[in-house]
């Protein structure tokens, strides 16, 4: 698996799949019109990327001039799609991206500089997150925190009606 | 009658003599003359006798009148006199064969009810007499039920006097037995409520947790975003971060 530098930006399978589909598309642009200079028709503008796109050219230092360059770099990001450790993160609600980015960049740089984080939602949890790596789950939500504490409200309630 | 009072005798009239001594010695007015006279006397005399008849036959009219008026009222009386007679000897005679044939009638009716009566006297002796007998003999049967049946419901009444004895004592057992249960029953249900109560506060306990649990769950839980909950993630990411970096090595 190629060693990708990611930015805080790419966050998940979806956004490598974005990044994927955006190359192939900006592939088959520089080739369409470098044929079309070859003609000697007009070469049309040149195709703009997105935040992302620039962000992770930037961040590894990749150039899309040459087609070689491109394709290797298409088939690799599908390499790195299927093959990337990816941890579960579930939430009560729905996440705001900025928060989404300080827990990848603490997730690249404490425990994997590679992983990708799939996200979910799940009311129930109340508050916190649930973490699924690949073999272990981490509940860490304020509803498995109450769960743990039920014994002391309990022991407060009885301590409450001996002292009536 | 003084109709004909002043009737001439057989001698002749003056007329007659006027007649003669005009055919000897008048001439025609002369005779005109007493023609007139004789005339003018004649209706004289035809008027007197005429006031004079007029008042003779008023006079006889009138007379006649109340002779006729007696002599009608006179028959008139006889012969109401008469018809009353007759009249009263015609009713009398009808009214006393109608009564006669009403006494008969009348007799024979009140033979006919005395009979009648005379006869349903009897029969009503004759029922009364059936009726007395009836009476006396369902009186007498009457008497010999209610004999029996005394008896009976003396020796019923033993019989249910010893019943009620021993179901008396079987109650009495029944009831020491039920009193001994009651009182069982009692420490066994005080037992079973206190245990119950015991139960119920431990499930109140229970409960009231998971309530107040619940209820600081939905409490908090909506107070809290992304954003605020961060820190405390990645703190708690930061406590468990040795496990989950040992399972993505795995």
């Amino acid at each position: 698996m190629s060693e990708f530098v990611l930015p805080a930006s790419v966050i998940s399978k979806s956004d490598i799949s974005r990044l994927v589909i955006e190359l192939e598309w900006v592939d088959n642009e520089i080739t369409a019109a470098a044929v079309r200079a070859g003609v000697g028709s007009e070469s049309g503008s040149q195709p703009v990327y997105s935040v992302q796109l620039n962000d992770f050219l930037d961040k590894n230092k990749l150039s899309l001039e040459k087609g070689s360059e491109r394709s290797d770099l298409i088939k690799q990001l599908r390499a790195f799609k299927s093959d990337a450790p990816v941890i579960h993160m579930t939430f009560a609600g729905a996440a705001d991206r900025e928060s989404l980015e300080q827990l990848t960049a603490w997730v690249r740089e404490q425990v994997n500089p590679q992983a990708l984080i799939a996200v979910g939602v799940q009311p129930s949890l109340v508050g916190g997150v649930y973490i699924r790596t690949p073999n272990k789950v981490h509940d860490l939500s304020l509803r498995h925190a109450f769960d743990g504490r039920r014994d002391v409200l309990v022991k407060e309630l009885e301590a409450l009606r001996v002292g009536k | 009658m003084g109709l004909f009072s002043k009737k001439q005798v057989d001698e002749p009239t003056q007329d007659e003599v006027a007649d003669d001594a005009e055919r000897d010695f008048l001439d025609e007015t002369f005779r005109e003359e007493l023609r007139n006279h004789g005339r003018w006397y004649f209706e004289k005399v035809i008027k007197e006798n005429g006031t004079l008849f007029k008042k003779e036959l008023d006079a006889t009219v009138a007379q006649i009148s109340v002779e006729l008026e007696e002599h009608v009222i006179k028959q008139l009386d006889a012969s109401i006199t008469q018809i009353n007679t007759e009249l009263k000897e015609h009713v009398t005679q009808r009214l006393d064969e109608q009564f006669a044939e009403y006494g008969k009638a009348m007799q024979e009716a009140q033979q006919f009810t005395l009979e009648s009566l005379t006869r349903s006297a009897h029969d009503l002796q004759e029922q009364h007499q059936k009726l007395a007998e009836t009476l006396k003999k369902s009186i007498s049967d009457q008497e010999e039920a209610l004999n029996k049946v005394s008896s009976e419901n003396v020796t019923r009444m033993d019989a249910m006097k010893d019943a009620q004895d021993k179901a008396l004592v079987s109650l009495n057992e029944s009831a020491k037995a039920l009193q001994e249960q009651h009182d069982q029953m009692g420490e066994t249900l005080k037992k079973n409520v206190a245990d119950q109560q015991e139960i119920l506060v431990n499930a109140f306990e229970g409960n009231m947790a998971h309530i107040v649990e619940h209820y600081l769950l939905d409490a908090v839980g909506d107070q809290y975003d992304m954003k605020s909950q961060l820190p405390s993630i990645i703190q708690q990411m930061d406590e468990n971060k040795q496990a989950i970096v040992d399972d993505m090595k795995l």
